[in-house]
């Protein structure tokens, strides 16, 4: 209301005519003043309680009296990467699937039965440093909701047909993800950064699942499902006592046990200089590039300042990244870049998919984006200010569901970050300086040590990958192994 | 003017009752029940459908406007083009330079986007509730002053994109191109359901920028537009800046709304594509009715029983029990004329396609044979209520859902009818339609690794698919 008055308008228009308020406007419009925003509005970060069961699991309960329904998530600290044997990769994944085959008192069809009557289902699943079991359901179908879960994490009988047909499902799982480019590009550049040596580098493959047995599944299970690692977070219609109550009772029978892993991961392989490691695709339509090194873990102080350099060059829709290749030169349909931030050392990496016959010019744009950050083209005050004002005033999505209220408080604890985190949020991005960015740009995405994972068609994009000279070539297959006989452009950096 | 506001402002709020009272529509009822959305609807005199829902729960807004246009609309020779047309909504307009769209949604933490059916053509803005004014703006500004500042240069930079995504989605995708083979399978040529959405590479290349014009003046006009305003935000103020901002958009001519047969296939179709994957798939469409036939619901409701959790009918027989498939699903997929049914599965290590297709036939013919169980049908209801509140957590999913009820069903208010009609379908309802439209006349579609033709299900009596260009979806 700064610039045009719409009540002011509306009072003329009602003294003259109601018809007229038509031509009236478009007097009185002018449509290049862009709208004022009003005054932001007061952040709401959720409150909730925080206690411990009896048997030392921490309980999170946040109300939330809109809609009768809640969510409730049993998150456990450390992973796959914590948990596994590495060569039994996947043996957290077929666990957390064997969960809902069947226990001592319910056959999995029983289970599966039971779970539709209340509307809902329990999922889980183990990633590489935390797992999860929960269900979203009505508030008035929470405690037999619980008493499933509870029974199927407890009681679990594993049956070994059920194995056999998980095993069966998950190896043409590997099969098919062989098929799709994007997913070999990110699991190659894993392996590259990281080798098989290191957690982040490893994956279930067709060799691990064959390897694992019943007894390595019920071992699994008694190791990993321990309240000692476990964040319980309740979110909606209940109140905490209610909340507590109900869940001392249905999981009485979990018993005390199981501590908070470390996470201390092997030291990670030598940076290797600048280089393109190409994997054949034949006949692909595109190229699916991933550029990047290893990163910070989760907890480095230059966590503010790398979330507003990547919201800058890579994290949106105008960031330098997509602004230049996908809407400037139309190389792509979408570019980006980001920060993985783990408890260890998560990759950075930017990419896309580009069209083969551009893959050479995109990868120089993406180089001279990347130089660029580092200071070759300075940081405006307006993208500094868009940047931050992007991260500050998108915090009350994190909100918007008992799910995203749930992750967002539940992201705290595993993080082991301060409960007035969101609270502080504004002011900890705010402090971030140009000069912060200067520094935190070249000291992550360190130009000389850059992998470059290609995944396209080698026939068609080869001879111009060379002649930007941006890199020398190494050939790997879609498991990240060199190529026999592939040959490399340059023999200086082997 | 200071000490004037409080006086205007009154005279305003009742000038806007009078105003807008005589066109408000429908306020849904103030009921008890959990499956409810309150909401207003209204319409300005330039034809521009109004539909306000208030939820103070976090203070962000969404601002979502379909236009009633979708790849059916399009004419063979320029398919594709309802799509490419929806990126060049994103270029700038007459009064909103290029770029400060992004900066106005996701530069303030929200975000933009759209995306393109069949049937309709979506654009929207979550944002913080303070910059509901300049998503509005936006929003007005491109359905009035698009044409102002688009030119040839705009148009082929989008067309390149577009050509990108359509590699990126499904060019590249193991499987991506399954959609517009059972489009052209399904429809007469010249149906305006037998091209994909993303359209050909060829009439992507041969839109002009007169065509983009004259499709903008028909179809982007307020009397085809329906405006969703959902979240934390003083419908007052709002309808003030709605009306502010779009009552002198100009109403467009009448949108002709053809009347679009139903598939029908006199014979079935056997059909087998070669890609580049290792796992085969077969998939079996069969031609049913759109979201305009009550039929639909029941169809819907099939669906699940037939596929989904472990216990329904096709996923326990192929998945569980025999094991000679990894993954089954069914469903009924209704757009706004027409709709199919579709089956696809992955088999199991071992497994023939040919095999895969009896053990679907023996389950289909036994459930139009059998119909549901009480306790099937009772199970695939279950989920219902939750599955709608969790649909009004999000600003946007409420906004889809009133929009979706407006502009297809003419009632915002449809989704409670919906879950009545859904509530209310029957064992003999669930049977009839299993038997009515489950016939022999369907296509069949194996999906085989290059080379490898002999893999398809019953390959010596299917015929070889070679495809030109198009496919399925499409967002921005």
């Amino acid at each position: 209301m700064k610039r045009y008055n719409p009540i002011l308008a509306l009072f003329a228009a009602l003294v003259i005519s109601l018809t007229s308020v038509v031509s009236l406007a478009q007097q009185t419009l002018d449509r290049t003043m862009v709208p004022a925003p009003g005054a932001n509005p007061v952040l709401k970060v959720p409150t909730w309680t925080k206690t411990q069961l009896s048997n030392g699991a921490t309980l999170i309960v946040s109300e939330r009296h809109n809609l009768p329904l809640l969510t409730f998530s049993m998150t456990f600290v450390g992973g796959a990467n914590q948990f596994e044997p590495v060569n039994k990769r996947g043996v957290a994944s077929l666990t957390a699937s064997m969960l809902s085959e069947g226990t001592t008192t319910k056959t999995g069809d029983q289970l599966s039965e039971a779970l539709q009557l209340l509307g809902t289902n329990v999922g889980g699943n183990v990633g590489g440093e935390d797992g999860s079991i929960g269900f979203v359901s009505t508030s008035k179908n929470f405690e037999p909701t619980l008493a499933l879960l509870a029974d199927m994490m407890l009681n679990s009988t594993f049956p070994a047909e059920a194995l056999e047909r998980l095993r069966g499902r998950t190896l043409v799982s590997l099969t098919t993800a062989r098929d799709q480019p994007t997913v070999v590009g990110a699991q190659v550049f894993a392996k590259v950064l990281y080798s098989d040596a290191h957690p982040y580098g490893q994956r279930a493959t067709e060799a691990s699942i064959k390897a694992i047995t019943r007894d390595d599944i019920v071992a699994f299970q008694k190791a990993y499902y321990q309240p000692g690692r476990a964040i319980i977070t309740v979110v909606g219609d209940t109140t905490a006592l209610k909340a507590k109550a109900a869940i001392e009772k249905g999981l009485a029978a979990w018993t005390k046990g199981g501590d908070k892993p470390s996470f201390s991961y092997p030291k990670l392989p030598e940076l290797q200089p600048a280089k393109i490691y190409l994997i054949d695709k034949p006949g692909a339509a595109q190229s699916v590039v991933n550029i990047g090194l290893p990163g910070p873990p989760r907890n480095t102080p230059d966590y503010f300042a790398l979330q507003v350099l990547n919201t800058i060059l890579g994290g949106q829709f105008q960031s330098r990244l997509n602004a230049n290749i996908r809407e400037q030169k139309g190389y792509s349909y979408g570019v980006r870049s980001n920060f993985a931030f783990g408890k260890g050392p998560g990759p950075f990496s930017a990419g896309g998919s580009i069209v083969s016959d551009k893959t050479d010019l995109a990868l120089i744009e993406f180089m001279k984006e990347l130089r660029g950050i580092g200071g070759e083209r300075p940081i405006t005050d307006e993208e500094l200010k868009t940047a931050k004002d992007s991260l500050i005033q998108g915090l009350p999505a994190r909100f918007a569901s008992v799910s995203a209220v749930g992750s967002s408080i539940t992201a705290l604890a595993i993080q082991n970050l301060p409960d007035d985190y969101y609270q502080t949020y504004a002011k900890n991005v705010s402090a971030v300086t140009r000069e912060d960015l200067l520094r935190v740009a070249k000291q992550y995405i360190d130009m000389g040590h850059l992998a470059i994972v290609i995944v396209g068609d080698r026939s068609k994009i080869e001879p111009t990958l060379k002649a930007t000279n941006i890199a020398p070539i190494t050939y790997l297959d879609i498991d990240g192994n060199p190529v026999s006989g592939g040959g490399t452009t340059s023999s200086s950096n082997q | 003017m200071n000490n004037k506001r409080s006086v205007l402002a009154l005279v305003a709020m009742l000038l806007t009752v009078c105003f807008l009272q005589p066109t408000v529509a429908q306020r849904s009822s103030k009921s008890k029940s959990a499956i409810n959305i309150p909401f207003e609807t209204y319409k300005l005199p330039n034809g521009l459908n109004v539909i306000l829902s208030v939820n103070k729960t976090t203070p962000t807004v969404a601002v979502d406007v379909w236009y009633h246009v979708g790849s059916k609309n399009e004419m063979t020779g320029r398919t594709g083009f309802a799509h490419l047309f929806e990126h060049m909504m994103f270029t700038g307009s007459g009064h909103v330079p290029y770029g400060l769209h992004d900066k106005l949604t996701e530069g303030v933490g929200g975000n933009n986007n759209g995306s393109t059916t069949n049937d309709r053509t979506n654009y929207y803005e979550n944002v913080p509730s303070n910059y509901l004014e300049s998503a509005i703006w936006i929003e007005a500004d491109r359905m009035g002053w698009l044409l102002d500042t688009l030119d040839i240069a705009k148009l082929n930079a989008q067309r390149d994109i577009v050509k990108n995504e359509r590699r990126q989605s499904y060019d590249n995708q193991p499987y991506g191109r399954v959609g517009e083979i059972f489009a052209a399978a399904m429809y007469p040529k010249d149906h305006p359901y037998s091209w994909p959405v993303i359209g050909s590479m060829t009439d992507l290349s041969a839109a002009s920028e007169e065509d983009v014009k004259a499709f903008f003046r028909l179809y982007y006009a307020p009397n085809n537009a329906t405006l969703a305003i959902v979240g934390d935000f003083d419908p007052v103020q709002a309808k003030t800046w709605i009306k502010k901002y779009f009552t002198d958009v100009p109403q467009g001519k009448t949108v002709e709304r053809p009347n679009v047969p139903l598939g029908k296939l006199t014979a079935s179709k056997r059909l087998v594509y070669e890609d580049r994957v290792q796992v085969p798939r077969l998939y079996i469409q069969w031609p049913t009715v759109g979201v305009n036939n009550n039929d639909d619901t029941a169809l819907s409701v099939m669906g699940s029983i037939i596929s989904g959790p472990r216990t329904a009918r096709l996923t326990k027989a192929l998945v569980y029990d025999s094991q000679i498939a990894s993954q089954a699903g069914a469903f009924q997929n209704g757009d706004e004329n027409v709709g199919q049914f579709q089956v696809v599965v992955i088999p199991s290590a071992g497994h023939s396609l040919t095999e895969i297709e009896e053990a679907v036939d023996q389950v289909i013919r036994k459930f139009i044979n059998e119909g549901p169980t009480a306790e099937e049908l009772q199970r695939a209801k279950a989920g219902l209520e939750l599955g709608f509140l969790r649909g009004l957590e999000s600003n946007l999913g409420k906004a889809e859902q009133l929009l979706d009820g407006l502009v297809f069903h003419g009632d915002a208010g449809y989704f409670a009818t919906e879950y009545q009609k859904t509530l209310a379908v029957t064992a003999a309802d669930v049977k009839r339609v299993a038997a009515q439209y489950l016939g022999t006349n369907r296509i069949v579609l194996s999906v085989v690794p290059k080379g490898k033709r002999e893999m398809a299900s019953k390959a010596a009596e299917s015929e070889t698919v070679s495809i030109v260009l198009g496919a399925q979806g499409g967002n921005r």
